[in-house]
């Protein structure tokens, strides 16, 4: 071949690159698919960076999945112009994130803790990793990275093809599911529409996900298939609580030292989960003790009445529409504890 | 920044439209100069002042070493030269791991020393610019080249973007005389660097990071002892892995310099269809081979002045080889490992009376088969290369060898990706072990090289994988 015919090769490559992304970009779209950002290290470093606003004009919340799923921001846009800042993970504990803004001299603001029992008081190292991951990529994170993150953004705010979790190549190949070998782990797969996220790191699910009585069927199993792998684990020996206890404590104290305040916030649950979680993790034993040792207030969804009968689709988290009526409760509420008010202060500009 | 990430697109972008503007040669090559440099900063702007130290000492040392006349004098300056390259690399990148073995030691003879740990940050790239600029220097004293006439052609040959942070390790008649004289790319130039550049992120982003790494992880960072398929997968994974990465890279670089007109010296030529030792080290990250042998092994004895002395000197190399990829005993005993091998090899072939390394008849059974034989003794020394610690080391060799029972770790996908990865991996460095990617590309017809080309870049697009960095950064 000659140097002419490289040449034809790359325009005819430049062809049909662009004609087969284009031919998806277009059939997604066709099919409903929307615009969904990749919840990874650098969309969540984006908001950590952002914890350094001013105490009267920001919150941050860290927490689980349900916090994600659970406070709608654009409600919330139309209730205080105070920026809510959303650094919770999914199948995490928020520990790891209260201890680096605890060590954070730098960070003087107010935050808002979600509690997932089984997450928060977990030891297991799976559920520390993301978070891990997530603080270390914030601390190492070079301006290269947050130049791509920006030309990203971009991209992912225009293309729906643009989907890590489902259609990626790898995505792809996990969803064929080849059956491996007995005692191997295979991470279950979630349905599309189940986990959407916006810029914010909000999570919702999709009408037609609350609509699909089999993905939400498919979502309870995976509930299901991670308490049984709960059941099989060692008990937790009574010390190692204590321990957690108090590193909250520690960590909260810091926090309150620089003038800042803490919630912790208990968001619903529904179905056997809840009630799964209410066995696993009295009331009594953590979540009142909680507020009592580290001396903060907490609202639990139980204790509300506009709060308290949600019924969740899959058993854990609110669909948008609740989760709208959620958000509205929670911050009438919010706003009345100490170092909150100025929540209301700062209305919304909407 | 790396090749892998959308500030690198925007900024090549960026480049290449500079560097084909009609402005003048010198003002082109301070564009690419200031390109270097907020490539480089793009990870740590402070890093930045150690490149310009190591440039403007050696540039004038280089200069004063070729000029010397005295002696005595100019061992001086070579020691200055050493003591300022070597020892920024000590500092920064064999720091901590002198004061730990120091620590060791000195609670090994009783004294109870317990210093705080520093936190040392490895620059980016710094064992290869610093023996980018050694080279220079060590040819200046033996003059071996004339010593460049611009400070600014030294820097760019220092600090050239795209090999600046994992080679080719250049030498100076490999890439000054290229800046003498005015250079843009031919359109051919052009589409080879872009065949190449889209071929390297393939190798890396859609092999190396899509298909291997997570499967090299998982086996690496288990805690448990694990099944002999698992252990081996692992080790063949991270095997692909390594070589997809950092070869992905070499060809990234050389296909990006290509695009801007100029050529890199070649840093790989399939080593897993090397036959024999002495064959992988001419096919494995060559620049860094070739350094090793004119700048350690040649000056410790090489193979001119008796067997004693030439396997002493082989050792050595290989030992300090291995340390020069990480500050950790484990990347010295994978030296010593490929020392071993090399040595065996040479007893083998002098006993025999044999010259060359590969005979004639290269594509023999009895070649392949030597050659599948140092595929899988290589593999054996990547466990010491990727796992951190002797334990860690041990404990997969065992599990390699089935020497202990372990619980299944790896999924049948992960298992299959590799299997099907490794295998066609060695089968296509065997079938063009005598060729080159751009021979074979222009052999092929153009309508099969654009499917080729497409898919590599189709692929690319539905990896979809961030940024990561090349494992040979932190060498």
């Amino acid at each position: 071949m000659d140097e002419k015919s490289l040449f034809k090769s790359a325009v005819l490559t430049l062809v049909i690159v662009v004609t087969v992304t284009l031919s998806f970009e277009i059939y997604f779209r066709n099919q409903g698919v929307t615009i969904d950002y990749d919840d990874g290290e650098s969309l969540w470093a984006n908001n950590r960076s952002m914890v350094y606003e001013p105490t009267n004009k920001s919150l941050v919340f860290i927490g689980s999945s349900r916090i994600k799923y659970d406070l709608d921001l654009p409600t919330w846009k139309t209730l205080t112009s105070v920026h809510a800042i959303q650094l919770a993970m999914e199948g995490s504990s928020p520990r790891p994130v209260l201890t680096d803004l605890a060590n954070d001299p730098n960070f003087k603001g107010n935050v808002v803790i979600d509690v997932t029992e089984g997450l928060f008081f977990s030891m297991a190292p799976p559920f520390m990793e993301t978070p891990n991951k997530n603080i270390k990529y914030f601390q190492d994170r070079t301006p290269a990275q947050r130049v791509s993150f920006e030309l990203n953004k971009i991209l992912e705010s225009q293309l729906v093809i643009l989907n890590k979790d489902h259609y990626s190549l790898n995505a792809q190949l996990d969803k064929l599911q080849v059956q491996s070998r007995p005692g191997v782990f295979m991470m279950p797969i979630f349905p599309m529409n189940f986990e959407k996220t916006t810029f914010e790191r909000q999570e919702y699910m999709t009408n037609s996900f609350v609509a699909n009585p089999k993905e939400c069927q498919q979502v309870k199993d995976i509930w299901s298939f991670f308490a049984g792998m709960v059941q099989h684990a060692p008990p937790m020996p009574p010390k190692v609580f204590d321990e957690i206890f108090a590193a909250v404590k520690a960590d909260i104290d810091k926090i309150k030292a620089r003038g800042g305040h803490v919630v912790f916030v208990r968001t619903p649950s529904s179905g056997p989960y809840y009630q799964g979680e209410s066995m696993g993790f009295p009331r009594d034993k953590f979540w009142d003790r909680l507020l009592k040792e580290t001396n903060s207030p907490g609202i639990h969804f139980k204790d509300y009445q506009a709060m308290a009968n949600f019924d969740c689709p899959e058993f854990s988290h609110l669909k948008l529409q609740d989760a709208a009526l959620f958000t509205k409760s929670f911050f009438e509420e919010l706003c009345k504890q100490k170092g909150f008010a100025y929540l209301k202060s700062n209305p919304s500009s909407n | 920044m790396v090749f892998n990430s959308y500030t690198f697109v925007v900024f090549f972008i960026l480049i290449l439209f500079l560097h084909n503007l009609p402005l003048s040669w010198k003002i082109k090559k301070i564009n690419l100069l200031l390109a270097s440099y907020i490539f480089y900063a793009a990870w740590n702007p402070p890093f930045i002042l150690l490149l310009w130290l190591s440039t403007v000492i050696d540039f004038y040392v280089g200069r004063a070493l070729y000029t010397q006349e005295n002696p005595h004098k100019k061992k001086l300056l070579l020691v200055v030269s050493l003591i300022g390259n070597l020892g920024m690399l000590c500092f920064f990148k064999y720091g901590t791991f002198l004061l730990d073995n120091f620590v060791s030691l000195s609670h090994l003879i009783g004294f109870d020393f317990n210093p705080a740990k520093p936190n040392i940050i490895l620059p980016a790239g710094i064992s290869f610019y610093t023996f980018t600029t050694l080279c220079y220097t060590i040819d200046m004293y033996k003059k071996e080249s004339k010593p460049v006439k611009s400070l600014l052609d030294f820097s760019l040959f220092v600090t050239f973007f795209p090999h600046l942070v994992a080679g080719p390790i250049v030498r100076p008649p490999q890439l000054v005389p290229q800046f003498e004289s005015p250079r843009i790319a031919s359109r051919k130039q052009m589409m080879d660097g872009l065949l190449l550049l889209t071929l390297g992120l393939f190798m890396k982003v859609v092999l190396a990071d899509g298909m291997l790494a997570t499967t090299a992880d998982n086996v690496f960072s288990s805690q448990d002892v694990l099944p002999v398929l698992d252990a081996w997968i692992g080790v063949l994974a991270f095997s692909g892995q390594i070589f997809l990465d950092f070869a992905g890279y070499s060809t990234c670089a050389i296909g990006v310099a290509l695009c801007l007109g100029f050529v890199l010296p070649q840093n790989f030529n399939y080593p897993y269809a090397a036959i024999g030792f002495s064959d992988f080290w001419r096919r494995w990250h060559i620049t860094l081979s070739s350094w090793l042998r004119d700048y350690l092994y040649i000056p410790l004895g090489g193979s001119k002045n008796g067997k004693v002395k030439m396997y002493f000197a082989l050792m050595m190399t290989m030992l300090l080889g291995g340390l020069w990829h990480g500050a950790n005993w484990t990347f010295v005993v994978w030296g010593g490992l490929h020392g071993l091998y090399l040595w065996v090899e040479k007893f083998f072939k002098d006993k025999r009376g044999v010259q060359s390394d590969v005979s004639a008849s290269a594509n023999t059974i009895t070649n392949f088969a030597y050659a599948m034989l140092t595929f899988m003794l290589v593999n054996i020394t990547w466990v010491f290369f990727r796992a951190d610690t002797f334990g860690k080391s041990w404990g997969m060799l065992q599990s390699m060898f089935g020497m202990a029972e372990g619980k299944p770790l790896l999924t049948t996908l992960a298992i299959l990706k590799v299997t099907i990865i490794i295998p066609l991996l060695v089968l296509c460095h065997w079938f063009l072990r005598n060729t080159k990617i751009l021979d074979v590309a222009y052999k092929m017809s153009w309508i099969w090289l654009s499917i080729f080309w497409s898919t590599m870049l189709l692929l690319l697009i539905w990896a979809q994988e961030s940024g990561s960095s090349f494992i040979y950064f932190q060498f």
